[in-house]
C-alpha cells in the first residue's frame, strides 16, 4: 500500500508519503491534523491535487498518468465516524446496499452475509430500522455494510469516539475479530492510545497535515516526546491475555498473559480459556524497591527496569515483569527510588485499575 | 350541483392532474441539478424558471401566446404537424404547467439540498452509480418535498386565470376551468353557481395545502 499524496485543506497542505505493509495501520494526532481528510482522499472523496495512491497493486490515483478511479471504482469500504446508514432503509437493507458490487477483483475478500452478521452480533436487529437501534450497533451495522462490499481496504473513521466507555469496551472485541477473519487491511483514525495498542500494529503520527512519527505502536505510545504533543496525554499499556477463572462475589477474574504472568482484573463473565485484552494506565502504576506487605493492591509483580526515558517533565520507565510494563513517575521519584537500568522493582497494581477491553 | 358544475370541477381537476404529472419529470431533473451541481448559466436558469411567480400572469400567457402562435418558429412547426395549442385543452394545460413549475422546483429543490451529501458519498464508496445514488438514496429521501411541490402545483394549476385567458380564452365547454368560470358567472349575474365553484375551489386548495402541509411537517418530525 503507497499513499504518496498532496491534499489541499483549508488552512494547510495534507502532504503524506508513506508505503505500508501493516495489517491494522492507525492514524494518530490531534484532532485537524488532517486524519479524516487522508481518509477522503484515499475514498476518492477529496480532491487530491498530486501523488499516488496505490492499494494491493491497484493504482487509484497517480497525478502522472492521469489515474483518479471515482469512488465506485476503488473498492474501498468507509465507516465514517457519523454512520451514516440510509436512515429510509431497514439494517438489512443498509448492509446489502453494497453487496452486488459487480466487479470481482483479485484479491477482493470472501465475505458472506450471514457470516458477517453472526461475526458483528446484528442479526437481531436486520429487520429494525436505523431509527431504532443505538449507537454502538449502528457502527457494527455500518462496518457490515462496508465489509459486504467487499472491499479491498477498509477505512474507520474513529469508529468509537462517539461512543461512551462502557460501550466501547463492548466494540472492541468486535474489531479485533474483524481483522482476524477477514485479514482485510484497515486504516484506522482514532484519538484513543488504548485502541491503537489493542487495534494496530503500525502507527502514523499526524501533526499539520505532516507525518511526525511512524511505527510499532508500543514505540510510538510510549515515547515522552510524542505524549507530550498529544491532547489526551495517556501512557497506556494493553496486554492479551487469557482468561483463567471469574469470581462474581469477589468482583475480580484471573488472566494469564502471553508470558505466563497471572493478573486478577476486575470481573468479567465468560468461559475459561476466553482470549481478551486488558488495559492500565502507566499513570495508575506504583513502583516499590522493596516487596511490599499490608497493601490491599491485588497485583503485586516482581520486575526488572529496563529503560528509563526522562524529559518533558515526566519519566517514562519500562519495566520488564513478565511482560513489557510502561510507568510513568514524575522525574524526582525516579531520583529518590535510584531507578536506573537493572534496578529490580515491585509493580503495585490495584485489582480495578486494570480495565477489560 | 348542477351536471355543468361538475364538468367544470372535473375538467379543471384533470387539466390541473395532467400539468402536475407532465411537469414532474423535468421539474425534478432540474431541482435536483440546481440542488447538487454547478454548472454554466445555471443563475440565469433559474431565474427564467422563477420569472412566473412574479410576473403578472397575463403577461406570462401574452409571452406563451407569442411562442405558440402559428407565425413563431415554435407554434408554426408545431401547427405543421397538426398539433394546435391554443385556444383548446392544450392551450389550458400549457399555462397551467408553466405557471405552477416554479412552485414544485421551489419545493423539490430545497428538499433535494435538505439530504445530507454525505449519504450519497458513502453510496459511491458501496459501489453504487449515479443513477442509483439518485433513485436508491436521493430521491427516497427527498420524496416529502417532491410531493409537497406536486400538490402545491396542482392547486396553483387548478387557480390559474390570467395566463389561461390569454392562452386557451374562456370557452365554455372547451377551456372553462373553475376559476375562468367563476368570473364568467359573476359577470352574468349567476351568484349561486358562482358560489357552488367557489366553494369547490376553497375545499380543493384547502386539501392541497394542508396535504402539503402535513408532509412538510411530519418530514420535520422524523428528524427529531
Amino acid at each position: 500500500m503507497l499513499l504518496r499524496c498532496c491534499v489541499p485543506l483549508a488552512s494547510f497542505d495534507l502532504a503524506i508519503d508513506v508505503s505500508l505493509e501493516s495489517q491494522v495501520t492507525a492514524i494518530f494526532g490531534p484532532s485537524g491534523a488532517g486524519k479524516t481528510s487522508l481518509l477522503e482522499a484515499v475514498a476518492g472523496l477529496r480532491h487530491t491535487s498530486a501523488g499516488e495512491i496505490e492499494i494491493g497493486g491497484r493504482l487509484l490515483f497517480s497525478s502522472s498518468q492521469k489515474i483518479n478511479l471515482p469512488p465506485r471504482e476503488r473498492a474501498i469500504g468507509y465507516v465514517p465516524q457519523e454512520t451514516l446508514l440510509f436512515p429510509h432503509l431497514s439494517v438489512r437493507k443498509n448492509i446489502l446496499f453494497g453487496s452486488r458490487r459487480t466487479t470481482n477483483r483479485d484479491g477482493a475478500i470472501d465475505v458472506r452475509m450471514d457470516h458477517v452478521v453472526s461475526l458483528l452480533d446484528i442479526g437481531h436487529l436486520l429487520d429494525r430500522s436505523v431509527g431504532q437501534i443505538s449507537g454502538g450497533e449502528s457502527q457494527r451495522v455500518a462496518l457490515a455494510r462496508a465489509l459486504l462490499s467487499r472491499p479491498q481496504l477498509l477505512l474507520l473513521d474513529e469508529p468509537l469516539a462517539s461512543l461512551d466507555i462502557g460501550l466501547k469496551e463492548r466494540i472492541l472485541p468486535y474489531l479485533r475479530r474483524v481483522r482476524s477473519e477477514f485479514g482485510v487491511p484497515m486504516i484506522y483514525v482514532t484519538h484513543d492510545p488504548v485502541e491503537v495498542l489493542s487495534l494496530a500494529d503500525w502507527v502514523l503520527m499526524l501533526r499539520q497535515g505532516r507525518l511526525v512519527a511512524q511505527g510499532v505502536p508500543q514505540a510510538i505510545l510510549t515515547s515522552s516526546s510524542i505524549l507530550s504533543q498529544l491532547e489526551q496525554d495517556r501512557l497506556e499499556n494493553v496486554f492479551d491475555a487469557i482468561l483463567l477463572a471469574s469470581d462474581i462475589d469477589a468482583g475480580r477474574s484471573r488472566v494469564r498473559l502471553e508470558s505466563g504472568q497471572e493478573i486478577y482484573v476486575p470481573y468479567t463473565p465468560g468461559p475459561a480459556q476466553r482470549s481478551l485484552q486488558i488495559g492500565v494506565r502507566g499513570d495508575d502504576i506504583l513502583v516499590a524497591t522493596r516487596e511490599p506487605e499490608g497493601i490491599s493492591a491485588g497485583n503485586i509483580l516482581r520486575g526488572t527496569v529496563r529503560n528509563v526515558e526522562t524529559g518533558a517533565g515526566q519519566s517514562i520507565l519500562r519495566v520488564e515483569a513478565g511482560a513489557p510494563f510502561y510507568v510513568r513517575l514524575t522525574p524526582p521519584a525516579v531520583a529518590r527510588l535510584g531507578l536506573r537500568n537493572g534496578s529490580d522493582v515491585f509493580l503495585i497494581i490495584k485489582t480495578r485499575s486494570f480495565l477489560v477491553l | 350541483m348542477s351536471v355543468e358544475i361538475w364538468q367544470i370541477t372535473l375538467f379543471s381537476l384533470s387539466v390541473a392532474l395532467a400539468s402536475t404529472l407532465l411537469i414532474l419529470p423535468l421539474g425534478i431533473l432540474l431541482s435536483w441539478l440546481l440542488a447538487r451541481r454547478e454548472w454554466r448559466f445555471k443563475t440565469i436558469v433559474e431565474t427564467i424558471v422563477m420569472l412566473p411567480l412574479v410576473m403578472p400572469p397575463v403577461a406570462t400567457g401574452l409571452i406563451l401566446l407569442k411562442i405558440f402562435g402559428r407565425r413563431s418558429p415554435i407554434g408554426g412547426w408545431l401547427y405543421d404537424r397538426g398539433v394546435e395549442i391554443l385556444f383548446n385543452w392544450k392551450g389550458v394545460l400549457a399555462a397551467m404547467a408553466v405557471m405552477s413549475f416554479p412552485l414544485f422546483v421551489r419545493s423539490a429543490r430545497s428538499a433535494f439540498a435538505d439530504v445530507n451529501p454525505r449519504l450519497e458519498q458513502i453510496a459511491a464508496t458501496l459501489g453504487a452509480s449515479g443513477a442509483k445514488i439518485f433513485f436508491a438514496v436521493t430521491l427516497p429521501l427527498a420524496w416529502r418535498g417532491v410531493v409537497a411541490g406536486s400538490l402545491l402545483a396542482f392547486g396553483r394549476g387548478l387557480g390559474e386565470f390570467g395566463a389561461t385567458i390569454m392562452v386557451a380564452g374562456n370557452i365554455p365547454g372547451r377551456t372553462q376551468t373553475l376559476s375562468l368560470a367563476i368570473f364568467s358567472f359573476v359577470q352574468l349575474g349567476k351568484d349561486a353557481e358562482a358560489f357552488g365553484l367557489l366553494l369547490v375551489t376553497v375545499l380543493l386548495a384547502f386539501a392541497a395545502v394542508a396535504a402539503s402541509e402535513w408532509l412538510v411537517r411530519s418530514k420535520a418530525k422524523s428528524r427529531g
